[in-house]
């Protein structure tokens, strides 16, 4: 748009009403000009034919005097008529040429020019009188000395029987045309009149060129240039990324056409537009859940790894540690068998026995634990376990004060695992409940399915009502030989080792806990489905 | 008087075996791994063999199988600081008498020996 108004000569409009104005300047002049052309035919049609009348009323006068003898009355009638506006010259001359009367006194008696209207109107060789054009043409219409437009009439005055017969036979009867009279008579009065009417149609002409053009401008304002104004204002916002931005074309023309096809366009545009963001969006809302996906799974990977590693490594600590042991376990007893039973020094001995056996126990433990060698597999029945592991904890002395709320999912719920193995994992979830509570209070064990990922669980909930894990301690719960409980209470391998195992059977082990108001585990493990 | 071997890497085992066992009357030989242990039993031979799993060279599921091998009547009885309810049923389907898990007290140590061989 721009553009336009800088260059005003490449709009539509103004190109089109150039090129209309332009053929109608053409069109117009030529009707101007055919209109003057006709005109002025016609103004001299009229005026020849006054002319003739006038020449002819002359003629009829000269006729009268001559018969009446009464010469001397023939000019000063010409002399008179010669005061009318335009009249130049009036004369009359015989077939010779003679001039006999004339306005103008000084040519009497002279022979008119040769050449002029008055002898070859009819005769086309002078040297041959007889060569006679039939229908002469007795007008000319002619530029006189003032360069304005002159009528120039010729009438032949023929020989009639009063005139052989008069009294002064002066004319014989085989004369057949006896002289001319011939009139000039300035058309200057027509001339004006004709250019003034002629500047009077160029300005209406101009005039009607104005308005003709001022309209087109106007409609094209209205049908064309306005309604591409539009069409360019919407294009410019839909490139801009306006795809909301419709044009108000409401015309059924083409350029309606035209409107109508740019706002489905934009329409069109907007859909796929909405279309890529929804695929976009989708897109990356599929990215972050994988990359989450991918992170847990690093997380997991890396804890297991870590957890693996520093199983192998206590594994081997603990196989070293035993043969030290061995000797100190030996060499204490053998000691001891020195002394009586009841002194000072077996009693020494015997501490040093009981620590070594503690060693021992906790290196059992920690091997046991950090077992690597995959246990064989069957499909077991969780809530079978579960109940059996229930059963042992409750006939146990440190159970007898807690309240056991349990709430299983009576379907189903079968597992690839090791029984033992998971037996072992359930108890150590009670031991440790008993321990965070004190050993009182209520455990709540639950069982149920879960769906995760198009994938079915089996969720197994350890609720007590203990102390709870500190945020801090959180991270580090999983980690072998990690623990909050007495030297002689706990090794810190239960959770670590049980976490190993659940990773191993394909499940997970969570936790979430408020301090002072207890913890939860949820061991979900993958379930088989089966048709019951 | 019975004999016995102990082959075991360690020293301090096979010092405290030796503790435990010639006081009560048994012949105790040494050795301090797989290969010096079989060459002892080509040239001598003994009631028992206490013998460690996890040595450098040889290792010890491999001696037993060698021992099966050439002397099937001699016992043996594994001593083991890593044991599992797998090596100790490999073991003993390989033909081990019996197996003690380290660290082992001297009176179930005694009471394992006399079991195999009486005293």
């Amino acid at each position: 748009m721009k553009e336009i108004f800088i260059h005003p000569e490449r709009s539509l409009g103004v190109k089109l009403i150039i090129a209309i104005g332009l053929s109608m300047i053409l069109v117009t002049f030529i009707f101007w000009f055919a209109i003057l052309h006709k005109q002025k035919k016609d103004i001299y049609s009229i005026t020849v034919r006054a002319g003739k009348s006038f020449v002819n009323f002359i003629k009829r006068r000269a006729r009268h005097n001559m018969l009446a003898l009464n010469r001397e009355e023939i000019q000063s009638a010409i002399e008179d008529i010669s005061i009318a506006e335009g009249v130049e010259r009036i004369r009359i001359f015989d077939h010779r040429g003679k001039i006999y009367y004339s306005t103008d006194k000084v040519e009497i008696g002279n022979l008119v020019d040769k050449t002029s209207i008055a002898c070859n109107a009819c005769h086309i060789d002078l040297s041959k009188p007889s060569a006679i054009i039939s229908e002469p043409k007795k007008w000319e219409i002619y530029k006189n000395l003032k360069n304005f437009t002159a009528l120039k009439l010729i009438e032949p005055i023929y020989n009639e029987s009063s005139c052989y017969t008069a009294a002064c036979h002066v004319h014989k009867e085989d004369e057949k045309i006896l002289g001319f009279v011939e009139a000039e008579i300035s058309l200057a009065i027509l001339d004006i009149a004709q250019f003034r009417q002629g500047l009077a149609l160029t300005g209406y002409v101009f005039i009607f060129f104005i308005v003709i053009s001022l309209l087109i401008g106007i409609i094209l304002y209205k049908i064309v240039t306005s309604p591409i104004n539009e069409l360019v204002t919407g294009m410019k916002k839909v490139s801009e990324g306006d795809l909301d931005y419709r044009v108000a074309i409401m015309t059924k023309d083409e350029i309606g056409v035209l409107g109508n096809a740019f706002n489905s366009m934009a329409e069109d545009l907007k859909k796929a537009k909405e279309k890529l963001e929804r695929w976009s969006k989708s897109l990356e809302e599929e990215v972050v859940k994988k990359t989450e996906e991918i992170r847990k799974t690093q997380q997991g990977l890396l804890q297991a790894e870590k957890l693996a590693s520093l199983g192998r490594m206590a594994a081997g600590v603990a196989h070293e540690i035993n043969n030290p042991l061995t000797g100190i376990v030996t060499f204490a007893h053998l000691l001891k068998k020195r002394f009586p039973p009841e002194s000072p020094e077996a009693e020494d001995l015997n501490v040093i026995i009981e620590q070594a056996d503690r060693c021992a126990s906790i290196i059992k433990n920690l091997l046991t634990f950090a077992r690597t060698t995959p246990s064989e597999k069957t499909i077991v029945n969780i809530n079978d376990i579960l109940s059996r592991t229930i059963h042992l904890v409750k006939n146990q002395e440190r159970f007898f004060n807690i309240k056991f709320d349990i709430n299983m999912d009576k379907s189903l719920l079968i597992t690839h695992g090791n029984a033992s193995q998971l037996q072992q994992i359930f108890l150590n979830m009670f031991i440790n409940a008993a321990d965070a509570m004190n050993e009182r209070g209520t455990i709540t064990v639950a069982t149920k399915k879960k769906k995760e990922d198009n994938k079915t669980y089996i969720e197994v909930e350890f609720t007590d009502t203990g102390c709870g894990i500190k945020p801090e301690d959180m991270p580090k719960l999983f980690e072998p030989f990690f623990t909050t409980k007495p030297v002689d209470k706990g090794t810190g391998l239960g959770l670590s080792v049980s976490y190993g195992i659940i990773k191993n059977l394909g499940g997970d082990i969570k936790v979430k806990s408020k301090v002072g108001e207890g913890t939860s585990f949820f061991i979900t493990l993958p379930l088989i489905e089966r048709e019951q | 008087m019975k004999k016995l071997l102990v082959i075991d890497d360690e020293p301090i085992v096979r010092t405290s075996c030796q503790k435990i066992l010639i006081p009560e009357g048994y012949e105790v030989k040494i050795a301090e791994n797989g290969n010096e242990g079989l060459e002892i039993l080509e040239k001598e031979r003994f009631n028992l063999i206490l013998l460690d799993l996890k040595m450098p060279g040889i290792d010890g599921v491999d001696v037993l199988k060698i021992i099966k091998e050439r002397w099937p009547e001699i016992k043996v009885i594994i001593l083991t600081g890593y044991s599992t309810v797998e090596t100790a049923v490999t073991t003993l389907r390989m033909g081990a008498f019996n197996f003690i898990e380290k660290p082992f007290t001297p009176d179930k140590l005694l009471k394992s020996v006399e079991e195999a061989i009486g005293n």
